[in-house]
C-alpha cells in the first residue's frame, strides 16, 4: 500500500504531530510492501510538490494540532490548493489524525464534521477522523507515561497497513476523556500552570505572565 | 459602537470588497465607528505554534508584522466582524491566519467554561463577534451550519460569543440592523 502522511504541524520535524505521525509509520511499516511518502505542510516553498504527493498515492493521512477550533492556517492553504482535484474519480482514500493541547476530545467534534464533508467534497473515500487531546506537553514527559500514547498510535498504523482503515476500538479509546469532571480538570490545571510557569521562568517571563500590552 | 472588519477575502473581488465598504459606510451613517482590515495587503505570517506569545513575551507575538496593529484594533473594538469567502466549506486561509495570531490576547492558563478547558482571559473585556460569508458554487446549509458551529466554539476560546452568521447575499441594510440590535 502507497500511503503519503502530510504533516500540517506549524512546528514541523518539532511538532509532537511528528512524534504521534511516526509512531503510526512503524506500525505502517509492519507490512510488506508498504511505502510512505512525508511531507511538511508548513514548507509552502514545496506546494508544488504536495499535489503530485496527493495525486500519486492510494492513501492519504494528513495530521495536525487543533488552532483555536480548526485547522492551522498552513492546513487550510494546503486545503485551497486541492480545490481543482474535487470530484474526481481517482483521488486516494483520506484519514485525519487532529491532536489538541485541550484534553478533551468534544474540542474537534465541529472540526471532524468538516473533515468528512472534505473528504466527500474531493471525492476521497473518507477513512475518519482520528482524535487525541491532550498532546501538548509530551515531549516534556519522561517516556514511560508517553510510551502508552505511542503505543496505541504504533497499533493504528499497524492495522491501517494491513486494512487500509482505522480500527475503530483504538480511535474510540483515544478520543477519551470526551469531556473532563470538575476533578480532571482540577489535575489538569494543576499540571498546566505547572507546565506554563517552568517555561515563563525559564525565559525570564514570570513576573510579565499578566501583562496587557494592547490596553 | 466601535467596529473591526477583518477582510479576509484573499483575491482581488470588488463585489466582496464593496459589500464591505458599502456595510461600513451605513454603519457610519449609524453613528458607528469602524475599521476595516484588508488582510490581503498587510503583512502576516504563519503562526508558528512555538507560545512565544504565551512564554516570552507575554501578550505579545515575537514575530514582528502588522499582526500587533491588528491585536490592537481588534481588543479596542466592541465587535469583530470575520469575513471571507468560502472556500472548501471554510473561510479563506487569508482569514484563518490572522484569527491564529490572536492568541496573544489570551493568557496560557486554563479555565473550566461551560465545563470545557478553555484559556484564562488576559484582558477584562473582548469584543464579540460576527461572521459574513460569502457562499462559493457548491456552498450548501452543512458548510454553513459547521463554519457557524466552530465558531460559536471559537468565540468561547475568545472569551466572548458568535452574535450572528450573516452572508453576502443578505441585504446589506438586514446586516446593519444585526449589528444595531447589539
Amino acid at each position: 500500500m502507497r500511503l503519503t502522511v502530510f504533516n500540517g504541524s506549524p512546528r514541523g520535524t518539532k511538532s509532537n504531530t511528528d512524534i504521534l505521525i511516526n509512531s503510526f509509520l512503524d506500525g505502517f511499516m509492519r507490512s510488506d510492501g508498504n511505502t510512505y511518502e512525508l511531507a511538511y505542510l508548513k514548507r509552502i516553498k514545496e506546494s508544488n510538490n504536495f499535489i503530485k504527493l496527493f495525486q500519486a498515492t492510494e492513501q492519504v493521512l494528513l495530521a495536525f494540532p487543533l488552532y483555536l477550533d480548526g485547522p492551522p492556517a498552513i492546513v487550510k492553504t494546503f486545503i485551497e490548493l486541492l480545490e481543482p482535484l474535487c470530484g474526481r474519480a481517482d483521488n486516494p482514500g483520506v484519514g485525519f489524525i487532529v491532536q489538541s493541547g485541550f484534553p478533551e476530545a468534544n474540542h474537534s467534534r465541529w472540526l471532524e464534521r468538516y473533515l468528512k464533508k472534505l473528504a466527500s467534497r474531493l471525492n476521497c473515500e473518507y477513512k475518519g477522523t482520528v482524535i487525541k487531546g491532550g498532546v501538548e506537553g509530551i515531549q516534556a514527559l519522561p517516556a514511560l507515561a508517553s510510551r502508552k500514547l505511542l503505543r496505541s498510535f504504533y497499533k493504528l498504523g499497524k492495522t491501517f497497513g494491513e486494512t487500509g482503515e482505522f480500527d475503530q476500538q483504538i480511535v474510540r479509546k483515544l478520543a477519551q476523556p470526551e469531556r473532563l469532571t470538575k476533578f480532571q480538570f482540577w489535575r489538569f490545571n494543576l499540571l498546566g500552570k505547572f507546565y506554563w510557569n517552568t517555561m515563563l521562568r525559564k525565559n525570564k517571563a514570570f513576573g510579565k505572565r499578566f501583562d496587557k500590552p494592547y490596553s | 459602537m466601535k467596529i473591526v472588519i477583518l477582510n479576509g477575502n484573499p483575491v482581488e473581488n470588488t463585489g466582496f470588497d464593496n459589500y464591505l465598504k458599502n456595510l461600513a459606510s451605513l454603519l457610519e451613517s449609524r453613528n458607528h465607528v469602524v475599521t476595516i482590515l484588508k488582510l490581503r495587503e498587510m503583512k502576516i505570517k504563519y503562526c508558528t505554534g512555538f507560545f512565544g506569545c504565551w512564554v516570552k513575551t507575554p501578550g505579545k507575538c515575537v514575530i514582528k508584522d502588522d499582526m500587533s496593529n491588528i491585536c490592537r484594533e481588534y481588543i479596542c473594538s466592541d465587535l469583530a466582524l470575520f469575513t471571507s469567502p468560502v472556500i472548501m466549506g471554510f473561510p479563506s486561509a487569508l482569514l484563518k491566519k490572522a484569527h491564529e495570531r490572536i492568541i496573544p490576547l489570551l493568557h496560557p492558563y486554563f479555565e473550566f467554561i461551560q465545563n470545557e478547558v478553555h484559556h484564562l482571559s488576559r484582558y477584562d473585556k473582548y469584543p464579540l463577534i460576527g461572521l459574513l460569508l460569502e457562499k462559493e458554487g457548491d456552498t450548501d446549509e452543512e458548510d454553513i451550519e459547521i463554519i457557524s458551529g466552530i465558531y460559536r466554539r471559537t468565540a468561547i476560546n475568545l472569551n466572548t460569543s458568535l452574535c450572528f452568521v450573516k452572508l453576502t447575499s443578505d441585504l446589506i441594510e438586514e446586516v446593519a440592523n444585526e449589528i444595531n440590535s447589539i
